[in-house]
């Protein structure tokens, strides 16, 4: 296997299977179908994937070795790990953002669109709004880039504002929004791609503490993966089960109270030290094995 | 508040410097023909008006045309030495030339190629109006925010979502910048060009004004031409408030 492939090589699709939708009437909203058959094989996998930056010449700088992660269909996991341990690149690996001179090794594979595209959208730390587009058209952007028709786009997106607490900004400019309305718009950009695997980068974490806690408790209420209520549909997907969502944080509680999975990254170069699942429940994470793997 | 501030410090200024050449007349003694008194000059615009309108409207067709044409040929240009990097390359001595070689002798010689009519002097303004729009929008496209152009990325944007959401939105209030900045030579282009070999316009009129030694009549052409150039400023920006308005109500806040 070629051992330095480019991130935007890695893209593998296979088989032509038809990924199951929700019966609601999002399925007429929904993208063509998505390669992959649902259950079974893994929606995103990293296979012993390195990454190394340039620095200089001749040097690089190593921020990820040899991680393996599976992200399993309708699961939302969180990436906890130390500032620049290289969980953001972790996350720009599998959303294809690195960079042409990045050297790559290892595989990534992610289900693909039946445009050919990588069916991942991914949110960046500051919210990334297009000042020169209003808060409705700015979340548009993402129907826009996945070529979801206006005509079906449109309502949809105002739908969602109703549903993120946005209702009557519609025709506010970005920097009329406060921080925690614009992390709000942007991540209704994200869900407007309609596409399977959501990539979010420490969607919080330029808000204050308070903001960023009144958040978190909405975005899990949000339930993005859609593992609560299969079948009915999630206010932000096309299909209740299809959905992947993958978290970048350096919070612990953050982490468990959105994801149901917590891999635990080292510091700079990453590997991955612990992978800890929900155990279901009232109190689903131990959190004291968490702090262990952080502390290791 | 600020705007309608700035419209009463430019126009007091205005009023004081007409003051003072009125003053500096009056009490300076001065022969008409070396300097003519604001009220004489607008007597005599006043004279002339039939025309002075066909001149007038002459030059500001030449202005604003070659503003259009100069603008989006500097535009259009941003864009592909920005994306291209052998046409910035192969464009650098062509446009460092454009811009070395005075109007005085690059109009003989367009009016030698392309003729007497609109055609050389529109040539002449968009050669020197392309400039700034070139330089300020090709820093606005170089310029563009890594994070927008990441998230439309990251979201699945192909190249060409890239230019239309992010780098051709992101060079509009440069461009129209450089577009205002280009406004306040335009006029003067045009008049030099008219000046060196014109049939109609505030060129022609100074210069038939200088032969005659009216000086009061040049005064009258230099007001005009201070008045048109003014308009223009002032059009563009009405247009930057117009086409770029997430640009002007930051400011305004």
């Amino acid at each position: 296997m070629d051992q330095r492939l480019l991130a935007g090589e890695v893209v593998s699709s296979r088989g032509g299977g038809v990924a199951s939708r929700s019966p609601a009437g999002d399925a007429a909203l929904a993208p063509a179908a998505y390669s992959r058959e649902p259950g079974g094989t893994p929606w995103v996998r990293a296979r012993s994937l390195g990454v190394a930056f340039p620095s200089g010449r001749t040097s690089s700088v190593r921020a990820l070795d040899d991680v393996s992660l599976d992200v399993a269909r309708g699961s939302f996991v969180a990436i906890l790990g130390p500032s620049g341990c290289g969980k953001s690149t972790l996350l720009r690996a599998i959303g294809g953002l690195l960079g042409p001179r990045v050297a790559v090794s290892g595989s990534i594979d992610v289900p693909v669109g039946s445009d050919g595209r990588r069916a991942t959208a991914w949110m960046p730390q500051r919210d990334g709004l297009l000042p020169w587009r209003r808060a409705l058209s700015n979340a548009m952007v993402g129907a826009i880039v996945a070529g979801i028709p206006r005509e079906t786009a449109l309502p949809r997106a105002r739908r969602l504002f109703q549903e993120f607490g946005l209702a009557g900004f519609e025709r506010a400019w970005p920097h009329e929004l406060s921080g925690g309305m614009r992390q709000r718009v942007a991540l209704l950009r994200t869900c407007m791609t309609e596409r399977p695997v959501l990539l979010l980068d420490e969607p919080f974490g330029a808000l204050d503490p308070l903001t960023r806690r009144r958040m978190n408790r909405w975005l899990a209420s949000l339930d993005l993966a859609g593992h609560g209520v299969a079948g009915e549909g999630t206010p932000t997907g096309s299909s209740s089960a299809g959905r992947s969502v993958v978290l970048v944080t350096h919070d612990v509680d953050e982490a468990m109270a959105l994801a149901d999975r917590v891999v635990v990254m080292s510091g700079r170069p990453g590997r991955v030290i612990a992978d800890i699942r929900s155990r279901g429940g009232g109190t689903p994470f131990d959190r004291e094995a968490i702090l262990d793997a952080l502390d290791s | 508040m600020s705007r309608t501030r700035r419209v009463v410090v430019g126009g007091a200024t205005v009023v004081l410097i007409v003051a003072a050449w009125d003053a500096a007349v009056r009490f300076g003694d001065l022969p008409p023909f070396l300097l003519p008194s604001p009220t004489r000059v607008v007597a005599t615009a006043m004279a002339h008006a039939d025309s002075l309108g066909a001149h007038v409207a002459t030059t500001a067709t030449e202005a604003v045309l070659g503003l259009a044409l100069g603008g989006v040929v500097g535009w259009v240009l941003a864009f592909v030495t920005t994306s291209v990097p052998v046409t910035a390359q192969v464009a650098q001595p062509i446009v460092v030339l454009s811009q070395t070689v005075p109007t005085v002798v690059l109009a003989p010689l367009t009016i030698l190629w392309v003729g007497f009519g609109l055609t050389s002097k529109v040539i002449l303004v968009a050669l020197t109006v392309f400039f700034p729009v070139l330089i300020s929008t090709s820093a606005a496209i170089r310029g563009v925010d890594a994070e927008h152009a990441d998230t439309v990325a990251g979201l699945g944007g192909s190249r060409l979502h890239q230019l239309t959401l992010v780098r051709l939105p992101a060079s509009l209030p440069s461009a129209l910048a450089g577009l205002r900045i280009a406004g306040t030579y335009a006029v003067g282009a045009a008049v030099v060009s008219e000046y060196l070999a014109g049939e109609s316009g505030l060129g022609v009129f100074i210069q038939r004004s200088r032969t005659a030694y009216a000086v009061d009549q040049m005064f009258v052409g230099i007001a005009l031409i201070a008045i048109l150039a003014g308009s223009l400023v002032l059009a563009i920006s009405a247009l930057q408030r117009v086409a770029t308005p997430w640009a002007t109500s930051s400011v305004r806040l």
